[in-house]
């Protein structure tokens, strides 16, 4: 037996004003899970605990709750000490029990048409991925678009795509997931990560539809130009003044002293064309700790625009001239430093060389300390390097090496996607929530990895936004100062 | 006093498993149908935790006669032969309605339903989706009922029938915040499925409280065979608080092999000609007899073993089985699992006819609360077919009944209230009751049973139901009521485990001997109603 101590959400619409939390220790068996914690405080100390279960072993979908802030199914999830247990984010009935029936409502069902077409097994196969959902609605939880757009949600187009698959249905799937909010979402990934079966909802739905969905001609008009911009220039930007290759005019940047690593650079269309000063501050930075850069100028956009928002076709293309400029050079390890370039090239294409981020990097080779720089900053986690890659904890490792670090939730500002440039009042509606998020920080600065999410930022703060690499420069110009001060006097 | 809330309809089905929802399905084409649940429909019951499969003959190497005789074998012979016929005939038909509402079933190379093998059965008939065949089933459903205009009333608890005289005119439950209201309907049907909850360790929802079996008991309807209640051979031991958790029967069917601590394949001596895929009430004596011999594992069970299967063939035909074990830190892929017993689905129930109906005019019943069709011992996959066979009927059949007269009696209502007013002045704590009911059903009418351990054990049950618990808020009450219920039923199969003096199928007798096969029998069904009770001789026998 061991000993359990939960803070749980409390809330009676019928006599609470708000809600509270009630703290518990109770005894249960080693093992246990969360919802074996919840019997146990209901049978021995307060029996109006409300919560709601039915099979307890992870079928049924009743069950779902936060813990710590991360949805789980209860009867799943081992309960450590200490834990918080709140309910999922949608409307409370009382305590953990949420009303799951108005969002279980808008799930697409199949129509049967009047001559049955059988699926055939290669039918079946595709299905049933998306169908080991269990509705427990964790995705619908963690969905940012649903908070600010009438988007029905990730389970919903998870719907959609499984019965676009069936040739027993008949009814318009494709028109249906477009009035349903296809384009809203912004491709954050949360509700892939929250689900408790693994159903890659972004890429095996959202994608997929989208993709449908532009042979019907349904995408937005806005992201059919970047279509046309990337088929015409390999960019998905247009130049609008020197970019950082052309600034840089190098194929390989050797460092000044000793070689520790060479790595290929794959520096995407955001940091060659709208932020090459962030991407010069992490080639300095790179220089100092011993890393070999190449550039190969063959290198165009990686196609995340498009396969984002569905339009796939000029994708292949891409593949292979990004592919072939770094396989001629002979070059082993790809470094990406934009988070959408990383999560593409790791997850979109088979790469004969390693990807690896900037982050993992200059983590792996190790980097000489910078100063302390006399500022407190939270870190945005870019969600194509937190979910797209898993990337958590080599950014922060490098930004507690120079300031103080204050965490945030890690929810999407609204930049990815193609919601920025398609659907531009969600992204400031999202972007202004993380601005909110920020202010409560009560950081001076804020610091991203991924270009999207920096540039979106900075419209809805006005604290700065700056890449690791930028403040790690600043470290290291402090450090040099210093010394040069302490040699001065 | 009248409850505020009224609802009148044609047909009122209580329970929304796979049995509950068919029937709903089918009883919306004839009039205004109700169904009312404990749960969310589509989350409640057992049918959703389904895993193996659905028995049906698809193939011509297979016939329906080769399936009843396999299902009446297993069911050592108590099965009604009638109700048996319509389940393997029908099975197929049905198997058919959740292919063309979508149901993505497993396929073969050929685009055929897949078929695996189960126990007790000469051909593998056993349709199945992975080893989420009835959660496969139950979305289907839901997706039918979607597009059905009927009427649900989810997270209400059916407290008692409505009568009329003899006739059954409804319902009278409570919604989550505990509040009366009367359900009126022409025709009722019973599909609130099982009831092995009111043993320590099962592998049933939490609906499977048995309330079914309780509310048409005290309705005045007949139960047979309640003392048949079948332990699955393989429920998970670890952890302690999650045991009894079903381990489908699909890993035996893939090829899982079953060991006791000295790494002996002991089924060979106990059925050598089927090994594991014998029946389940043999595999889990079998279990419960090493274990009992000390031959078991550390918690407490014995080893079933799918290492030497391809690794590949155990992700994609056991994936449930495969994610439940990791997040309980074993990779079945490398490592044994560690299973025994557990009380899984109880064969018998209400009376039923081939239509379906109950003894009683105006109920109905299917699936697990019904019984006969399963006989002693149930064959993996018969329960999922079960439910759509005869849900398909009940809904029929109740929809094709009669307008009723439903005059409601106030008294009745009257008493339920006063019984709800009793609860809230109670004063001991529920759970406990039922932690004690729970041990003693799995103590004293368990697995190997005799007459002075099942009176203990009646004795229990029934001085637990007049234990005055106390519901501390109105939402508690449904708690309350449901522990009556699995109070009354606890007795139910008590008093039927006392009345069948033989040891047949899943029900064993260790204080009898007896000289003859279950085919030469002389006794059948056992019955208890308010009126009657006792044990069915067998025409022709001695």
């Amino acid at each position: 037996m061991k000993e359990i101590t939960a803070r749980i959400y409390r809330f009676d619409p019928e006599k609470d004003t708000e809600a509270y939390f009630d703290r518990f220790t109770v005894r249960v068996n080693e093992g246990a899970r969360i919802l074996h914690v919840l019997h146990a405080i209901h049978d021995t100390l307060d029996p109006t605990l409300a919560f709601r279960y039915s099979c307890g072993s992870g079928q049924c979908g009743s069950c779902a709750v936060r813990v710590n802030g991360e949805p789980v199914l209860a009867c799943m999830e081992e309960s450590q000490n200490n834990i918080t247990i709140e309910p999922l984010h949608l409307p409370v009935k009382k305590d953990l029990v949420v009303d799951l029936l108005p969002t279980l409502e808008t799930i697409a069902f199949l129509k049967p048409s009047d001559t049955i077409q059988m699926p055939t097994k290669s039918d079946i196969d595709m299905i049933k991925p998306l169908r080991d959902c269990i509705e427990c609605l964790c995705c619908v939880s963690v969905c940012p678009a649903m908070d600010v757009t009438q988007f029905l949600g990730p389970t919903a187009m998870r719907q959609e795509m499984r019965l676009a698959l069936d040739p027993r249905d008949h009814g318009d799937r494709i028109l249906d997931a477009v009035r349903e909010g296809l384009f809203t979402c912004t491709s954050c990934q949360a509700c892939w990560k929250a689900c408790p079966k693994d159903i890659e909802i972004p890429s095996k739905a959202i994608e997929k539809l989208r993709a449908l969905a532009d042979r019907r001609g349904f995408t937005i008009p806005r992201h059919q130009e970047v279509a046309a911009l990337i088929r015409d220039s390999g960019r998905s930007l247009a130049r609008i003044e020197p970019t950082f290759m052309e600034i840089i005019n190098a194929d390989v940047i050797e460092p000044p002293g000793e070689v520790r690593a060479t790595v290929g650079f794959f520096v995407g269309c955001m940091y060659n064309m709208r932020l090459p000063k962030t991407a010069l501050d992490a080639i300095e930075v790179l220089k100092r700790n011993g890393i070999r850069v190449i550039i190969p100028k063959e290198q165009v956009c990686c196609g995340s625009p498009l396969i984002r928002t569905g339009q796939i076709s000029f994708v292949d293309t891409l593949r292979k001239r990004n592919i072939d400029a770094f396989r001629f050079r002979n070059i082993d390890t790809v470094m990406t430093m934009c988070a959408g370039c990383g999560s593409t090239l790791k997850n979109d294409y088979k790469t004969p060389f390693t990807v690896m981020d900037i982050s993992e990097v200059l983590t792996t080779y190790g980097i000489e300390p910078p100063a302390r720089l006399p500022i407190k900053a939270t870190y945005h986690d870019p969600c194509h390097l937190l979910r797209g890659q898993g990337i958590r904890d080599q950014p922060r490792e490098l930004i507690r090496q120079v300031i103080d670090l204050v965490e945030m939730p890690s929810i999407c500002c609204g930049s990815g996607g193609g919601v920025k440039s398609g659907l531009p009042d969600e992204a400031a509606a999202l972007g202004k929530r993380r601005g909110d998020e920020i202010k409560k920080t009560g950081a001076d600065m804020v610091i991203s990895s991924c270009p999207f999410c920096e540039f979106h930022i900075a419209g809805h703060t006005d604290k700065q936004v700056k890449n690791i690499t930028t403040v790690l420069l600043e470290g290291y110009k402090e450090k040099d100062r210093k010394k040069d001060l302490a040699i001065v006097s | 006093m009248l409850a505020d809330d009224v609802v009148d309809c044609h047909v009122l089905v209580i329970g929304s498993g796979g049995a509950g929802v068919r029937a709903t399905i089918e009883a919306s084409h004839y009039g205004d149908t109700v169904l009312i649940s404990k749960t969310i429909v589509g989350k409640g019951g057992c049918t959703t935790m389904a895993e193996g499969g659905y028995n049906a003959v698809l193939r011509d190497q297979d016939s329906c006669g080769i399936h009843f005789e396999d299902t009446l074998k297993g069911g050592a012979y108590l099965n009604d032969p009638d109700l048996v016929n319509i389940l393997v005939k029908e099975a197929p038909l049905r198997m058919g309605d959740l292919i063309k509402w979508g149901a993505v079933f497993d396929f073969t190379e050929n685009n055929e339903v897949a078929q695996r093998p189960f126990g007790g059965q000469r051909f593998p008939r056993t349709c199945y989706a992975g080893d989420r065949t009835g959660h496969e089933m139950i979305t289907t459903l839901v997706e039918r009922l979607d597009s059905s205009k009927i009427t649900r009333l989810q997270e209400f608890t059916v407290l008692d029938l409505l009568k009329n005289g003899d006739a059954v005119i409804g319902a009278i439950a409570l919604d989550e915040k505990g509040h009366l209201i009367v359900l009126k309907a022409d025709s009722t049907i019973l599909a609130t499925g099982g009831g092995t909850k009111v043993y320590d360790i099962s592998t049933n929802s939490s609906s499977g409280t048995g309330d079914g079996f309780a509310i048409g008991y005290r309705a005045g309807a007949e139960v047979i065979d309640m003392e048949m209640i079948q332990f699955h051979p393989t429920g998970a031991v670890f952890p302690y608080d999650a045991r009894g958790r079903l381990i489908t029967e699909a890993v035996r069917g893939e090829g899982g092999i079953l060991l006791n601590n000295i790494g002996e394949r002991f089924m060979k001596m106990y059925d050598p000609e089927r090994m594991e895929l014998s029946t389940r009430d043999v595999v889990a004596r079998a279990i419960a007899t090493e274990i009992q011999h000390g031959r078991g594992t550390k918690n407490g069970g014995v080893y079933l073993d799918v290492t030497h299967l391809p690794r590949e063939q155990i992700e994609t035909r056991l994936p449930v089985m495969l994610e439940q074990f990791l997040k309980f830190g074993v990779d079945i892929r490398n490592q044994p699992m560690e299973v025994a017993p557990t009380a899984h689905h109880i064969m018998g129930g209400l009376r039923i006819s081939t239509e379906c109906r109950t003894t009683l005019p105006g109920l109905f019943a299917c699936g697990e609360v019904s019984g006969g069709v399963h006989g002693a011992n149930r064959l993996g996959g018969n329960a999922l077919a079960e439910t759509q066979v005869f849900g398909k009927r009940a809904g029929e059949f109740a929809g094709k009944a009669e307008k009723r007269i439903k005059k409601v009696d106030e008294g009745q209502i009257n008493k339920q209230q006063d019984l709800l007013d009793t609860f809230l002045t109670g004063s001991e704590n529920p759970a406990q009751v039922r932690t004690h009911l729970q041990r003693a059903m799995w103590q004293g009418a368990g697995i190997f049973r005799k007459a002075s351990d099942l009176n203990k054990t009646l004795e229990t049950a029934n001085n637990l139901s007049f234990t005055p618990i106390k519901a501390e808020s109105a939402r508690n009450l449904a708690e309350c009521s449901i522990i009556r219920n699995m109070c009354l039923t606890a007795s139910l199969i008590c008093r039927c485990a006392l009345i069948r003096t033989e040891s047949r199928g899943a029900h064993v007798r260790t204080d009898i001997s007896q000289t003859y096969d279950a085919q030469h029998s002389p006794f059948s069904h056992t019955f208890i109603s308010q009126s009657r009770h006792g044990i069915e001789k067998n025409v022709g026998s001695a």
